[in-house]
């Protein structure tokens, strides 16, 4: 009798525990995919103010086009500008944060892509919430694409008309600037990473003067490999 | 020892269970340090010699903080061993409340190595790894090489090789393609090292020289040296 209580105790408590550790994730219930029970699955909605975000990879435009959420958040259908296609590289690291008028900024960051048909390495530098490359704020953007529980980046959202918007990126060789914009896409939140389920695009504005080498627009493509990670805060 | 005491002794016990499955839990939710390292070339031999070339390796990272470290290089060229160039490479990770990452990516253009034995248009190493509340993973998607040739056998365009692919070249040693060393328990910790081209060079040490036939007999293969290009890892851990 004494025994058989004891296990009933035991067996009780593990249940206890497991409801627990649910009760303890740090993965809230969340309303970006109402339709699912995405509790253990789905964290919480990307707020810029708290957004931390770092990736890499490679594209292969114009394979794995994602056109169904390229226009997502406003963003322009590709290709604009033209195509630049082949092979691409790239890692990153960004922290966001809002600046006095409550726009999204990026604090801290830097992005790096390399353009293999063209032989070009971008890089974006940014510390203290200043573009090293121009002085100027870089302004982001974060919102939901058509993946449950996706969310996506910009990087580089004009603040004023293009060219003279976006960010500015120093291009090698030759050590040159040019104007551009980042967008990466988690689609595949607290779940287990699946590389090809993310997606980046990289838009490098047309010339203007001062600037130099080519310039183009890859299309938000899913990855050939690597991983993009929305780390909330 | 009485019904009570007994009493005592289980609940102590379950919780202790409790304490230790939602520890567990925990730590299985979120890893506490990602590792990267990315080059494009290394050279050990008796002809030449080069470091990992250009080196990319990611910054020490703690608390939830993140980084990115890149690393370029314009050419590379060692006398009769490796020529290369448009050499680039990447590492990336970070730590977050619930999920931990790092991916690494190098590359290198117009890879000629021993002269035309091995030579290829790109080579691209990359792998990512990552923790969360599902396990932890690691892959090398996105490895590939473009139009490979190896001691005369060619593979044309852009092409995945199956890992840890064992090509042999004779009087010179062999060559690993899409060399994969994994690590971790593929629960709380994984990574994975890519090297796209690994060249071993063998001599053959201790023989003895056949007076009538010319030939040698017995000894050892050695390894004398060692090229690689394309080089990538990454790791996550508890």
């Amino acid at each position: 009798m004494m025994r058989e209580r004891g296990t009933l105790i035991v067996w009780s408590s593990v249940i206890a525990a497991g409801l627990l550790a649910a009760a303890c994730t740090d993965q809230p219930n969340v309303n970006m995919a109402p339709n699912r029970p995405s509790f253990w699955v789905t964290p919480p909605p990307a707020q810029c103010v708290t957004g931390k975000w770092t990736g890499g990879g490679r594209i292969d435009p114009p394979s794995n086009h994602d056109t169904q959420d390229e226009t997502s958040g406003g963003q322009p259908p590709a290709y604009d500008p033209p195509p630049m296609l082949g092979k691409f590289t790239f890692g990153f690291n960004v922290f966001l944060g809002q600046d006095d008028q409550g726009n999204c900024v990026v604090t801290k960051g830097e992005i790096e892509v390399n353009g293999h048909a063209l032989k070009l390495a971008w890089h974006v530098s940014i510390h203290n919430g200043v573009d090293a490359y121009d002085g100027r704020p870089v302004y982001a953007n974060e919102f939901s694409d058509g993946h449950p529980g996706g969310v996506c980046l910009v990087v580089g959202v004009p603040d004023r008309p293009p060219p003279d918007g976006y960010m500015t990126a120093r291009v090698n060789p030759g050590q040159g600037r040019e104007t551009a914009q980042f967008e990466v896409c988690d689609n595949d939140r607290g779940g287990r990473q699946n590389t090809r389920s993310d997606a980046m695009r990289w838009r490098v504005a047309p010339l203007k003067p001062g600037e130099t080498g080519p310039f183009g627009d890859t299309g938000l493509t899913y990855l050939t490999g690597g991983n993009i990670v929305e780390h909330g805060s | 020892m009485n019904g009570k005491s007994m009493h005592w002794v289980n609940r102590l016990a379950a919780l202790g269970l409790v304490v230790g499955l939602v520890a567990g839990l925990a730590s299985a939710g979120s890893a506490q340090s990602v590792g990267g390292q990315a080059y494009s070339t290394y050279v050990n031999t008796p002809l030449g010699s080069s470091g990992q070339s250009p080196l990319a390796v990611l910054p020490a990272i703690s608390g939830t903080d993140g980084a990115e470290a890149d690393a370029t290089g314009s050419a590379l060229n060692v006398a009769g061993t490796l020529s290369s160039d448009f050499l680039n490479s990447i590492t990336s990770g970070e730590i977050g409340a619930a999920e931990a990452g790092a991916q690494s990516t190098s590359s290198a253009a117009s890879v000629n190595i021993l002269n035309g034995l091995i030579t290829a248009d790109e080579v691209v190493a990359n792998v990512m790894s990552s923790a969360g509340q599902s396990g932890a993973v690691s892959n090398a998607d996105g490895s590939t090489f473009t139009n490979l040739t190896v001691a005369g056998q060619s593979l044309s365009g852009d092409q995945a090789v199956a890992p840890n692919t064992n090509v042999s070249l004779p009087g010179v040693g062999y060559v690993v393609l899409n060399e994969q060393i994994p690590t971790g328990d593929g629960v709380t910790s994984s990574g994975l090292t890519v090297n796209m081209i690994h060249v071993f060079l063998q001599s053959l040490v201790g023989g003895i020289l056949n007076p009538i036939t010319g030939q040698i007999l017995g000894g050892t293969l050695q390894t004398t040296g060692e090229v690689i290009v394309g080089s990538a890892t990454s790791s996550v851990g508890p």
